[in-house]
Formats: C-alpha cells, structure tokens, sequence
C-alpha cells in the first residue's frame, strides 16, 4: 500500500508561560521555542508506519516549509518512512487552502492509495487542511479518525463525534483521513534513528518543479494582528509553602461545605 | 547484532537466583534492591529482570508496556553488582541497561520515559522547561559566568529547575564564594550532563551530550570541574575521557572536604545536631566516594554524626536514580524507598537526613512529608549544613 | 450586505446546543448588519427542528430526504452547496463540531470561499466579516479579515456566543432534495456509543480531575485518594485517555463527558479550551498546576501554582486532620 503522511512543524507553547507578540504584531517572538512536530502528525504518522509494517508498501513524508523543517523529515524517516519531500515555501501562517494547493499538487504525482494527515495542528488548529486536500483531489475523506484498519482497497475507521460516541465508517481506496491522538502510542524516536535517517537524502521541490508560480497562490484571508487574551478576574491565587497553601485549600473547601 | 546479542547473551542465563543482588547488610531482610523493597516481587530484583531479558531474547515472552516497566523501574543503583557472589556481576547492571537499549531503538518505552528523553532532546533537560530558564537560579546571587576561573561549577538539571534544589544549587555557591574559590557556571548556556540518558539506554543522545559538552568545556579552556550532583561526577569522571573529555572533576563534598582542612573554610562555628548521612549510589557504589561527606560533617562542632544500619556501599537508594525522580515508577506507597529511608533515619534518631545529591534530596523531601515526619526529621544538603556551620545562612 | 445562513445540527433528536448558539450569534449579526438570517436544517424528517430554528430565523430552508437518515457528510456539502450558490448568502454559519471538521473544508473548495474555523468572535464592521481566532494553546488571539468575495464560511467555537431567546416566527420552506449520488465509497457502519462500564462522573458531586501533568498512571492513585478523602470521583482530560491511563468514560471535555460538580479539582490540567468547555459549569473550580500560564487558572476560582506531588499529599492529610476536628 502507498501511503503518504503530510506533517507540520509547530512551535512548542504548552510550557510556555509567557509568549510574546512581536514587533510585526503578526507573529510571536520565537527566540527561546523549541520546535517539534505537531502531535496529532505524529500519532498520523504511528498510524502509517504500523499500516505499513502489516501490509508493506511504502511511506512517503511530506511537508511545506522552510530548511529548518528537515527536522521533522528526519524524525519522519527515522520513524519508518521511506522517502520524505519537503516543498521549499514558508507557510507556517498562511491561508490554508494555499497550503492545500500545494500539497494537493506533490500528491497528485505520487502513487497514494491512503493520505494521512493530523487532525489539526498545535499553533493555528484550524482543522482544515486535510480535508481541504481530499476535495482537491476528488477522494473521500474522514476527519477525527480514532481507530483505523486498513485492508488492501479499503480501510474501516471509526471518527469521533461529541461526548465520546463514534461513527464509524468503511471507505474505499485511495481515501484521506485526519488522525485524531490517542489512535495510538507514537513510539520514541531515539537519536540514534535519528542519526541514521540523517544519512538518507531529503528530496526538497520549489514552486516551480510543482508547476505552480506564486501568482497562483492568492490568499483569500487577511492576519490583521495578533492580540494577547484579556487577563480577567482568573483565579484568586493561594501562596505559601505546600504546607500553607495545601492548609489553606483545605480550609477554603471546609468553608464552601465541600466536606 | 545489538548490543544484547553480542555481548551478553551468553552469559545472561548464569544468574543463579541466589537474591544477593537484594542484599542489605545481613539477612534480616533481602530489601536493598529498591524496586524489590517497593513490589516485593522477584520480578523487580536484578535477577528476576535478567531471567526476563533472557526469556524475552529467546523469544519465550513478547514486549509489553508491562516489561518495560519493569526494567524501567531499574534505578542503576549497583547494590546488585557490588553484592552478587558470581563473576559475571561486573555485567549484571549493564544487562538491564543493554536491554533498555534495545526498547529505545525500537521506540517502545514508557511514555513518561519518551517524555523525559525527548525533552532533553528539545530543552537539554528532563523536564521540559526551556533552555533560557536555566540560568534563572542564580537571580539574587553574585555568581559568574564562567570566564576562565579556576573551578567550572556545573549544576545539572535537578539543581537549575527544581525548586528544593535550586536553593542547594545557591547555597553551595555562597559556600564557595566564602572560601574565595574561584569559580564559574555556564548558566543558560549549561547543558545535560547525560548520566540519566546513559542509564536509561538512549546511547546516541548521551553520546551527543558528552560530544557538546566536551567541546563546550574546551572551548571555555575549563579543565577542572567541581559538580553538584554525583550523577553529573559519575558521568564526568567516567564516561567523558572516552570522548576525549579528560577533566580534573570533583564532586563538591570532596571540594568542601578539602577547602576545611586547607583553612579556607571556617566552620568552627559550628551547630548542634543528630544528623545522619544518606550515601547517595552514584558518588558511593559507583565511585567508592563514601568518606568525603563524612569529614565534612564531622569537623563540624557539635554535630553528632549517627550511622543508619545500611550505609556505605549498602546504602537504599532513595529510588531517583534511572531517571525515576521524573518517571516516578517506585512512587506512591509506603514501599516506595525513599520512605522507608525516611523512617530509617527517624528510627534511629537523627533530625537531620543528610544528602549530598539533588536527585535525592528531592526524593526525600517528598517522602518525609509523605510519612508526617516533617516536626522531626529534615532533609538537608551538605552545603547547606556546611553554609549554617560558617554562619552564612 | 447579503443574508447570512445557519446551518443547524441536530443530535439525539434534538436541536444541538451549539446551533442555538450559532443561531443567537447569527440573529446578532444579521441586525446589525440589517439582513436577513436564513437557517437551514437538514435532515430525514425536520419537523419539530424547522419550527425551533424559526425563532431565531426570518427564514428556514428545511431540507428532506430519506438518506439523510446517515451522518455522512457528504450529503450536506451537496445541499449546502447548491443553496449557498443559489442564494450567495455573505456569510455561512455553523458551529466547529466533528460534522464541521468533515464539511466545511470541502465545501470551502467546492465554493472556491474563505473558511474560518474555530472562532471565538465574528462581527461586522463597515460591511467587512472580521473573525477572532484562539491560537498557541489559547495563548495567543488572530484577528483576521478577508479578501473581497461574496461569501465567507464560519464555523463558531462550541460553547463561545450565549444562547439568547429566539422570538421571532420564521417562514419554513420546505424542499425535498434529491439525493442522486449514492456515495458508495463510504459506506456509514453505525454508532458505538460509549459504554458506561464503571464510573458516571456527571453524577458525582466532586471531581478530582488529573491532566497529562501526573506523569505516570502510577501517580492517579494520589488523585485517587483525594477524591475518596472528599466524597467524590476522578476524572481527566484527553491526554490521560490517549496515553490510556484511565478508560474514556472518565473524559471530560468536548469530545468527553461535560460535567456540573459542586467541586471541580484539576489537577495538572493545562485548562486548554476543549476541556474547559467540559466543565465550564462547576460550581467550584480549583486548580493545581506547576505552570502559572497556564488558561485553567483563567477559569478556576482558586490556584494553586506549584508541584502537584507536593501540594497533594499534603492536601490529603490536611482534609483528614479538618474532618476529625
């Protein structure tokens, strides 16, 4: 089976407890972050990795972005890809739909019989681009894929809806599919992998081996600015030493009848 | 061929199930392995997890999360080496950690192992924190940044973020400066010193870390290294000349040692207290160091210093080691090592707990609160012992 | 400025709440940008749902068809499609759910149309749609506007915009859709509901709730106790289920359980806006975190920010020492 995982690079924010706005005021400080791959890509690419171990095949990792990305492609690779292609355009914060463009455009020249994306990514979460893609390319598509099994032309998912139920689904190949976390258990990626997945050439493609001229990626939004949220009232915080503050607590949730 | 095939697979079935790897000091108990002492089941000893190694080599027994966590719960504390009778125990320890190995390469560990390991490979230290966070310790104090002194003081990860330990990482430096040692801390630009990678099987990561931390250390022209933590010492002393890293490293008890018998440090002052002294495994087992924290606390007038039943080389791992003070896999029960120590030293007395490794004096500082000791018995640094007896604190 | 469509779901044979709040937000929008707000309701029999979105609606295009009967989102990207260019409302309205994240995108392409996902805000301004999106793990807000076109799509942040009470009585007009593709190479297997094996943490009264922060599934049995100690159950947040520490029935969140404790303890929990949305409704909430950026402190009445592992064997015995007082 030939199968294809589109992935991102994102920033790591979770930590992070103060982020900055820069000076642009469209995009944040990045001094000080660490980069990684978007969660719900990793899980995708567990996912293909595990496809292919069971039926063979091949794996292709693909991205759109700058030369920083090869990290990603790396970990791609040292996970259980085969090939890896990265699109040399920075689109971190780009309309979706251009991102879609170009990925639909490298798709469409390889062999894929499945395409893998994450659910959404962790900076922007816009949940569009998989899907967005499946139409590009005419193929049935399913997004918030909890579980998955694929047999030779078709795959059986279930899809999450609201309050834990599932829909599932047996879709026909070739499909595309957003992989929702907890699918699986991404395994580690040691350094060692990693090192031997350096030894492997990246195959990296312009705009133009694509066929496709800036001119025809038009945006069809705008980033105004970017703001940090309103503090509001928040939580009222108890200080001191864990003894005090665990005393304290207690005693705030005797007063409120809790026990 | 991995490591475990080629080097250990043939000798791996020679362990005997005698149990001395749990030996403590005499057969009241066979307690001093300290994942035994937590589950109480072979499995958990050195000699159960060999006969699991070997039965999964063979093919007997397939992975699990189960199996790993076994073998993960593992704290590389070497009670097993130095106590087991036969000749292949020079090995025993490595078997375990082989195997480990083997689960990193094939990416199928604990997640909260996978955690601890990729963040060091993003942020240069367990727990995730960043990297221009390290530095923050040091706020308040007048410590440099390294610039050709003497002595480089190297903090770890423990020391840079923890809070508990943050204040040992600043008391030992006012100790010093005190003694008008001239030092210097890399700060933000300090990186994992890799012990705990090393231990946990990830090989290439620690071979990166040693590779960057020894040309950093060039770089700055640093050639002698005093250490905070005795994992950082075990890794420096030990493992850093294989790549070309021969440093003059001290762990600081042997600094303080020496500082109080030049005259540099006065300590005259001195203190009254029953303090009894934890051997912490990587400075003990792994280094044979068990003396040095000893002259240090007794030079100090009006200390009494009391031994616990297992000291020395038999001394119970406070369960941190292995990288358990983040995995946490021999936490919560009173099984849990670090607090039967915590009762042991309360038994027999002492209000001090003395340590001399950030690793355990977190370990203990939980324990003792966890047991309700904390009127009776409080877990101090050797520094910070050291930093009352010259009236600094 | 043209109408702007809503287009309502419906669950477990009722309205969702997440269309009432699309359609209070869309009621807003359409007065103050005095147009016309045209719901749309598409299912295998609409009635009782026509007549609850002409509250809010001047207008409902109820659409039939007996194959609507399926979840299949297909159907409705077809339906909206047709309507939409029929119509060319400026702006289509829906709320983000998981039938959002599988029609909007294609719709979008199909319509060659901006989609924005996810906001917290939309308003007009000088007839230009400006929409408020949360980004960086809630850190961060993106205002955006779009590039002249004749229709945007947004889907709204469940649990965002207040449902206001609809008044109005909204012409229905009815259609009955013909539905000539048959979709044959997605093929609608059933429902799993969620199994209730153990634990209804709706019903509990206090939750102890553990984030991805407890490290090790070792670690819950603390929160555990803590819960014993104050009458009540654990429960978490999604990480927890991924990592498969505890069984999803103990999720709560947007794709979990949404719960109304008289305590709602989070312990480790970052507070990120899926699971907030799950217990937004807690009389009382707490929270323990080691990182003091982190949202939950935004919604907890009181916090704690410090290490879990010391904060909460203390708070056990603390609570034991005031109950025997």
């Amino acid at each position: 089976m030939d199968i294809i995982a589109c992935i991102k690079r994102v920033p790591d924010t979770s930590e992070a407890d103060a982020i900055k706005i820069d000076g642009s005021q469209r995009d944040i400080q990045k001094s000080g972050l660490a980069f990684k791959i978007n969660d719900w890509d990793e899980y995708a690419l567990e996912a293909a990795v595990q496809i292919k171990e069971k039926l063979g095949g091949t794996l292709t990792a693909v991205t759109v972005g700058h030369q920083e990305w090869n990290d990603i492609l790396r970990r791609a690779l040292a996970m259980g890809a085969d090939t890896s292609i990265r699109i040399d355009r920075d689109v971190a914060s780009e309309d979706p739909h251009i991102v879609a463009l170009i990925l639909k455009t490298v798709i469409q020249r390889l062999p894929h019989d499945l395409v893998l994306f994450g659910a959404q990514s962790e900076d922007f979460g816009s949940g569009q681009l998989g899907a967005m893609v499946a139409e590009m390319l005419g193929i049935p598509h399913a997004t918030l894929v909890v579980s998955l099994e694929a047999g030779e032309n078709k795959v059986h998912i279930s899809r999450e809806l609201e309050a834990g139920t599932l829909e599932s689904y047996m879709i026909g190949l070739p499909a595309l599919l957003t992989i929702h976390t907890g699918i699986n258990q991404p395994r580690y990626i040691s350094l060692g992998g990693i090192k031997r997945a350096m030894k492997e050439e990246l195959q990296v493609m312009s705009l133009n081996d694509l066929g496709l001229s800036v001119d025809m990626l038009v945006p069809m939004m705008k980033l105004e600015r970017l703001e940090l949220p309103l503090q509001g009232k928040g939580a009222e915080l108890i200080t001191g030493t864990p003894e005090e503050a665990a005393e304290q607590l207690a005693k705030t949730l005797k007063g409120a009848g809790i026990f | 061929m991995t490591l475990l095939d080629y080097k250990y697979a043939d000798t791996i079935h020679r362990c005997f199930r005698c149990g001395y790897c749990k030996f403590p000091v005499n057969w009241m108990d066979v307690n001093n392995c300290p994942a035994y002492a937590r589950f109480r089941m072979e499995t958990y000893s050195c000699g159960g997890r060999l006969w699991l190694i070997r039965a999964w080599l063979s093919g007997e027994i397939d992975w699990s999360n189960h199996l790993a966590e076994i073998l993960y719960s593992c704290t590389a504390c070497k009670n097993c080496e130095v106590k087991c009778p036969l000749r292949f125990n020079v090995d025993i320890l490595n078997m375990i950690i082989a195997a480990k190995s083997e689960m990193v390469e094939s990416g199928r560990i604990p997640s909260s192992v996978k955690e601890f390991l990729e963040n060091i490979q993003r942020q240069g230290n367990p727990y995730g924190h960043s990297r221009v966070k390290r530095g923050e310790w040091m706020e308040g104090t007048e410590i440099e940044p390294y610039q050709g002194h003497d002595l480089l003081y190297y903090v770890g990860c423990v020391g840079s973020y923890d809070d508990r330990a943050q204040e040992v990482a600043r008391m030992l430096g006012k100790v010093l400066q005190k003694a008008r040692v001239s030092f210097g801390v890399l700060g933000n630009d300090e990186n994992c010193d890799g012990n705990e990678v090393s231990k946990l099987g990830e090989e290439t990561l620690f071979e990166m870390l040693v590779e960057e931390n020894v040309a950093q250390f060039k770089k700055l022209g640093i050639q002698k290294v005093v250490t905070l933590s005795p994992h950082s010492y075990n890794a420096m002393k030990n493992d850093y000349p294989r790549f070309n890293g021969s440093f003059d490293v001290m762990h600081y008890t042997q600094l303080l040692k020496s500082l109080i018998s030049d005259g540099r440090l006065d300590v005259s002052a001195g203190f009254d207290a029953v303090v009894t002294y934890h051997d912490p495994c990587f400075l003990g087992r792994w280094n044979n160091e068990y003396e040095a924290a000893r002259n240090v606390i007794t030079a100090i007038p009006g200390i009494q210093l009391i031994e616990m039943e297992r000291n020395r080389d038999s001394t119970l791992c406070c369960g941190g080691g292995g990288g358990n003070f983040y995995i946490d896999l021999l936490g919560g029960s009173e099984r849990s090592p670090a607090r039967i120590r915590a009762r042991e030293a309360h038994a027999i007395g002492a209000r001090i707990l003395a340590v001399a490794c950030p690793n355990c004096l977190t370990m203990f500082e939980d324990a003792v609160k966890a047991e309700g000791l904390e009127e009776e018995l409080v877990v101090r640094d050797v520094s910070e012992i050291v930093a009352e007896a010259c009236g600094i604190m | 400025m043209s109408s702007i469509f809503v287009m309502a779901e419906h669950r477990n044979q009722a309205l969702a709440d997440i269309s009432l709040q699309m359609l209070s937000k869309g009621r807003q929008l359409a007065d103050q940008a005095q147009t016309e707000l045209l719901a749309v309701v598409i299912a295998k029999d609409t009635t009782g749902y026509a007549e609850e979105v002409a509250k809010w609606a001047d207008r409902v295009i109820a659409v039939k068809n007996d194959r609507l009967e399926e979840p299949l989102a297909e159907p409705y990207q077809k339906i909206l499609a047709l309507l939409t260019k029929e119509r060319r409302p400026k702006i289509v309205l829906m709320g983000h759910t998981s039938l959002a994240m599988d029609l909007a995108p294609p719709l979008s392409v199909e319509l060659e149309v901006p989609l924005a996902t996810d906001c917290t805000d939309i308003s007009v301004q000088n007839g230009d749609v400006i929409v408020t999106r949360s980004i960086h793990n809630g850190k961060v807000n993106a205002i955006y506007s779009f590039a002249p076109c004749n229709t945007v799509i947004i889907t709204g942040r469940v649990g965002e915009f207040p449902i206001e009470e609809g008044n109005r009585h909204g012409q229905i007009e009815e259609i009955d859709f013909p539905l000539e593709e048959e979709f044959s190479y997605k093929k609608f297997e059933g429902y799993v509901a969620q199994e209730v094996r153990g634990v209804d943490i709706t019903q509990a009264e206090v939750l102890v709730s553990v984030g991805r922060g407890i490290k090790e599934k070792e670690n819950i049995e603390m929160a555990q106790q803590l819960a014993e100690a104050l009458g009540g159950e654990v429960s978490c947040s999604r990480p927890v289920v991924d990592y498969g520490w505890l069984p999803s029935e103990r999720q709560v969140g947007l794709s979990g359980k949404t719960v109304k404790p008289k305590l709602y303890l989070a312990i480790a929990v970052s507070g990120a806006f899926q699971h907030v949305v799950g217990m937004k409704s807690a009389k009382m909430t707490v929270a323990i975190n080691k990182d003091a950026g982190a949202p939950i402190f935004k919604v907890a009445d009181f916090g704690i920010v410090d290490d879990l592992f010391k904060i909460v064997p203390i708070l056990i015995k603390k609570i034991a020492e005031l109950k025997d007082r």
